[in-house]
């Protein structure tokens, strides 16, 4: 019982508190990002724009079918040779845009390929240009219907953000892993103390986003 | 003066060859009626008018620009001609007010009061003022294709497409969306080009019936001429077969 009294002490969860800071820290500047170049990329595939669109894609796939640890290493291992010496978090919210923007490009492809195709004829037909038809009558019909599986997606992302660890980031899962380093009892009080905090986390944005998709519907 | 030309049109999806050697001439101010079995080309042939359909060969011209030069602008073509779809399409993100408004205010630069007063004016000609602030989910059929002919009135165009506008309707609601077009159409300046399977309708409204198979057509007469007497065997057949109905 003194163990995890211990292990929650103020000083401990100061500290916890910190790294979740750092936590969310990367995970809300990853998820802007991510969704600007997500958006971007998926648009620029669904176009189908001559060649650009090729590359994209096969980007997109490429990057999608490598483990998020392995983008983690090579930015902050392999970058600095060529040149670029990201800070942990930096190398964190850059890993983390690289792998997520690409999920997310392809939610957004498949979310605009789901909008009904009259939609675009009717725009076109009064004289719309493309991007203006995207913009006011695609576009938010396509995110309003891709709510649900962009919050998972930025749930999975803010759980990935812990894989950052890895890299000594000073994030959540690596402030819980200097306190117990000091003391093995206080290995399953931290574990507990990590569960909560990443569910409350990410249980919050999923009925964030049953509100809205209420409020929207 | 015409309207819309065709000379020598082809049109193929892959290898089906869709509209065969269109040659066809629409006034201005005519009302011209396209009939045809499915898979006859003659949607086909109404949506090349605005462009939807891109065609190989042949020139398009429409008010007086060919479609099918690349230097044309496609879009100052679309503010001229409007669209009225089988599945009406109004923009499922907008109210009903803000379907009628939109292109008025981003394609043509309208002011904003304007803009609101002739959209409601043509809520009010449609017998839909009351329903300006609903969603397009929350009307019925017949209601948004009134709508949607609303919203294509509002650019002011000259010349109407109209492409099955009845097809995906109750039949209780029919009659209300074929009032409206023909209100449309009886407008001494408005041109239109109507795919229809109403043969009571064309028979009021047109100036003249074109019947289409093989995405060839192979009728064109004034309207009494066709339904009293074509000259096509095919569209003699057509005829017998729907009006037997």
């Amino acid at each position: 019982m003194q163990n995890w009294i211990n292990a929650y002490s103020a000083m401990n969860l100061r500290f916890l508190f910190k790294g979740l800071l750092v936590t969310l820290e990367i995970s809300i500047v990853s998820v802007i990002l991510s969704m600007i170049f997500g958006s971007i990329l998926g648009i620029v595939r669904y176009t189908k724009i001559p060649w650009l669109s090729e590359i994209v894609g096969f980007i997109i796939d490429i990057i999608r079918n490598l483990p998020l640890l392995l983008i983690i290493f090579f930015v902050y291992f392999g970058l600095p040779s060529l040149g670029f010496k990201p800070d942990t978090i930096v190398a964190a919210i850059f890993a983390m845009t690289v792998f997520e923007s690409m999920m997310i490009a392809e939610i957004i492809r498949s979310g605009i390929g789901a909008v009904n195709r009259g939609q675009l004829e009717a725009s076109r037909a009064v004289g719309m240009k493309y991007y203006q038809a995207m913009w006011h009558v695609i576009l938010p019909q396509a995110y309003k219907n891709m709510i649900p599986a962009l919050v998972s997606q930025l749930i999975s992302l803010i759980k990935d953000t812990s894989l950052a660890t890895i890299i000594v980031t000073p994030e959540l899962m690596q402030h819980a892993q200097v306190i117990y380093g000091q003391n093995a009892n206080y290995i399953v009080p931290m574990y507990l103390a990590l569960a909560v905090l990443y569910f409350i986390v990410c249980y919050s944005l999923s009925i964030i986003s049953r509100i809205i998709d209420r409020k929207m519907a | 003066m015409s309207m819309i030309e065709f000379r020598k049109v082809q049109k193929y999806y892959g290898k089906f060859h869709a509209l065969k050697d269109i040659d066809l001439e629409i006034d201005k101010g005519e009302t011209v009626v396209l009939i045809g079995p499915s898979g006859s080309g003659k949607s086909t042939l109404a949506r090349s008018v605005n462009g939807l359909e891109t065609i190989q060969s042949g020139q398009l011209i429409v008010n007086g620009r060919d479609i099918a030069d690349k230097k044309t602008d496609i879009n100052r073509i679309r503010t001229d001609v409007g669209m009225v779809f089988q599945h009406f399409n109004l923009y499922a993100n907008k109210d009903v007010l803000e379907n009628i408004m939109i292109a008025p205010r981003i394609v043509l630069k309208m002011n904003e009061d304007e803009n609101k007063k002739n959209a409601m004016a043509l809520l009010d000609q449609v017998g839909l003022a009351d329903k300006a602030h609903n969603m397009p989910s929350q009307i019925s059929g017949g209601q948004a294709q009134r709508v949607a002919i609303a919203r294509s009135l509002a650019m002011k165009p000259r010349c109407m497409l109209f492409d099955e506008p009845t097809s995906a309707l109750d039949p209780e609601m029919i009659d209300d969306v074929l009032g409206v077009i023909k209100y449309v159409t009886s407008q001494s300046d408005m041109t239109s080009l109507i795919v229809t399977h109403e043969m009571g309708f064309a028979q009021e409204v047109a100036n003249r019936v074109i019947f289409m198979d093989d995405g060839q057509i192979l009728e064109d007469d004034k309207t009494d001429v066709f339904f009293k007497n074509p000259s096509n065997e095919r569209a003699r057949q057509f005829l017998s077969k729907i009006i037997s109905h």
